[in-house]
């Protein structure tokens, strides 16, 4: 996957702080207008489900419950991350190991168990095991589709960033990536192909552009599809501003039809 | 079909009750190694020419269609047709088929995971409120105690067969089980979708690399070969390279069969696929619009 390491194109520095001046005034605006409503965070999944208002009851009438499905990605990054630092040789081995780590955590009451390992330790063998296999499958296909060596210092595995309003705390954007290197942020994606994606990963490129000191400009955001193995590149430049705070507004209720019918 | 090695293709079950043999998964393994030397590799230009052929049959479907018509998402079952349909059989048993299917694909996911079965039915339906299908777990749990034997008695044959066919990999070899592939023509349009059981070996570039397993609970034989034909050319046009070798393991009888992949079978599913396109503007296809949209990926 050449796109994470190749070089980032030039951005005009004048025309990018004025893009990112824009969008930090705009976000500013709705936040202001969110004053007095709950705290609402703006993931990938607000922006995706923004812009396809047919999914959005579906997904609204279905609380949020783990399942083997639900709980791979976290446990796939960090099966990836233990590849990765040498303390396991394969996925399969990455995986028991975390799973393994869950019930430890659980059984001795340490403050790192989270409620998936509450989950995972509660389930039977049988049910631990079908949420393994849906982890490994996730992390081997992961951990094949890059060449690890080829990046100059070690990516950062499965951290997301989020960025908090400064001008209220009910405000808060989630950047979602798989995979961060010195200039590439790598995202795993599922599901059909969407008009939607360039809104979810010009999101992942707002929230790094307004999480960076003295207006810096953030790396390449790729999406990839594990499934058809396409890619989808979105490089850093004033227009993807631009397109994820349209997102971050059309997530929030506000306006933004333009984008919706766009995509 | 291309044997690897001198053995029957198509091995009988154990009769009975008599203890699975337990050397059946090893021969599987020594089939799918093969010759490690001698690792097929295909025209670079392969893929590339399946997808432009599949392009062009997508494409006239799509004028057909109209360009605004919802995307048709097509799997084996819509392209290669369920031998079940084609047998007349009814309803209720198909869906019985499918949950058996479920079942016995959980139960292969837990064996390649942790290498044992336990309690076929009980560990099956754990496997499956873990994965969230409780309309499936629902259906199970609410049959008659004399229908829930039978099934657990089905069930454990499988898992019989299942655990003596099913090789031990050592986790260097990345086996992975349930791996979807879905492959978007016409600009995602038409998505053509299947799943591998199970796939082990790590993908090299231009070196078919890869070794698929499929799994067939009740056959017909030849059907569940093409499915596997099927899925390589699936991954032949993700990856760039075919799986280099593929192994059917039958639950229900314990047979299996280990094969080279080649181009010619490509060609084949290929062709099928492309003449199934010719022929979709005279069918309806209302019901391949939105089954797959929401699990098939990319």
């Amino acid at each position: 996957m050449d796109a994470l390491v190749a070089p980032v194109p030039t951005v005009d520095a004048a025309t990018w702080r004025a893009a990112l001046d824009e969008a930090k005034s705009k976000l500013a605006r709705l936040a202001v207008r969110r004053a007095g409503a709950v705290r609402f965070r703006v993931t990938d999944h607000e922006v995706r489900t923004a812009f396809s208002p047919v999914t959005v009851g579906t997904d609204t009438a279905t609380p949020f419950a783990w399942s083997a499905l639900t709980a791979r990605r976290s446990i796939g990054v960090a099966a990836v991350r233990s590849l990765l630092a040498g303390r396991a040789r394969s996925p399969l081995e990455a995986v028991r190991d975390r799973l393994a780590e869950s019930s430890l955590w659980v059984r001795d009451g340490s403050s790192s168990a989270t409620q998936l390992d509450r989950w995972v330790d509660a389930l039977p063998p049988a049910g631990r095991a079908a949420v393994g296999a849906e982890a490994v499958t996730w992390a081997t296909r992961l951990w094949c589709a890059l060449d690890w060596s080829s990046f100059p210092s070690t990516p950062v595995v499965g951290r997301d960033h989020w960025w908090d309003s400064p001008h209220s705390a009910l405000l808060a954007l989630r950047g979602r990536a798989d995979v961060r290197s010195a200039n590439a942020h790598l995202v795993v994606l599922s599901g059909p192909r969407r008009g939607s994606v360039r809104a979810e990963l010009a999101l992942v490129t707002l929230v790094e552009a307004l999480r960076l000191r003295g207006g810096d400009v953030p790396g390449r955001v790729v999406g990839w599809w594990p499934d058809s193995g396409h890619l989808v590149r979105v490089d850093p430049e004033p227009a993807v501003l631009t397109l994820g705070t349209e997102a971050v507004e059309l997530a929030l209720g506000g306006a933004g039809t333009s984008l919706r019918s766009a995509a | 079909m291309v044997l690897v090695a001198p053995r029957p293709l198509l091995r009988p079950a154990p009769s009975g009750d008599a203890p699975v043999d337990r050397g059946t998964g090893a021969e599987v393994l020594a089939l799918l190694r093969g010759d490690t030397a001698a690792r097929p590799r295909f025209d670079p230009g392969l893929a590339g020419g399946l997808r432009a052929w599949l392009e062009d049959a997508a494409y006239d479907v799509i004028a057909a269609r109209g360009e605004h018509a919802p995307p048709l998402f097509l799997g084996p079952r819509q392209l290669l047709g369920s031998a079940d349909e084609l047998d007349g059989r009814d309803g209720r048993e198909l869906t019985d088929r499918l949950v058996l299917s479920r079942l016995v694909r959980a139960l292969l996911r837990q064996l390649v995971q942790t290498g044992e079965i336990e309690d076929p039915l009980g560990d099956a339906l754990d496997a499956l409120h873990a994965s969230g299908e409780e309309a499936d777990t629902a259906e199970i749990e609410s049959l008659s105690a004399p229908a829930r034997a039978v099934l657990a008695e089905t069930l454990a044959l499988h898992a019989r067969n299942l655990t003596g066919l099913v090789p031990r990999f050592a986790p260097g070899w990345m086996p992975r089980t349930n791996d979807r592939v879905a492959i978007p023509l016409a600009g995602g349009r038409i998505v053509l979708h299947g799943v591998f059981d199970l796939v082990v070996g790590l993908p090299q570039p231009r070196t078919a690399s890869v070794c698929a397993l499929g799994l067939s609970t009740s056959g017909p034989w030849a059907a569940a070969r093409r499915s596997l034909h099927y899925l390589a050319l699936l991954e032949t046009l993700r990856s760039g390279s075919p799986p280099f070798r593929l192994a059917l393991l039958e639950s229900a009888s314990g047979r299996y069969g280990v094969e080279d992949v080649r181009e010619e079978h490509l060609r084949a599913i290929a062709s099928h696929i492309a003449a199934w396109l010719g022929n979709a503007d005279s069918m309806n296809t209302d019901s391949m619009s939105a089954a797959g949209a929401a699990t098939t990926d990319g």
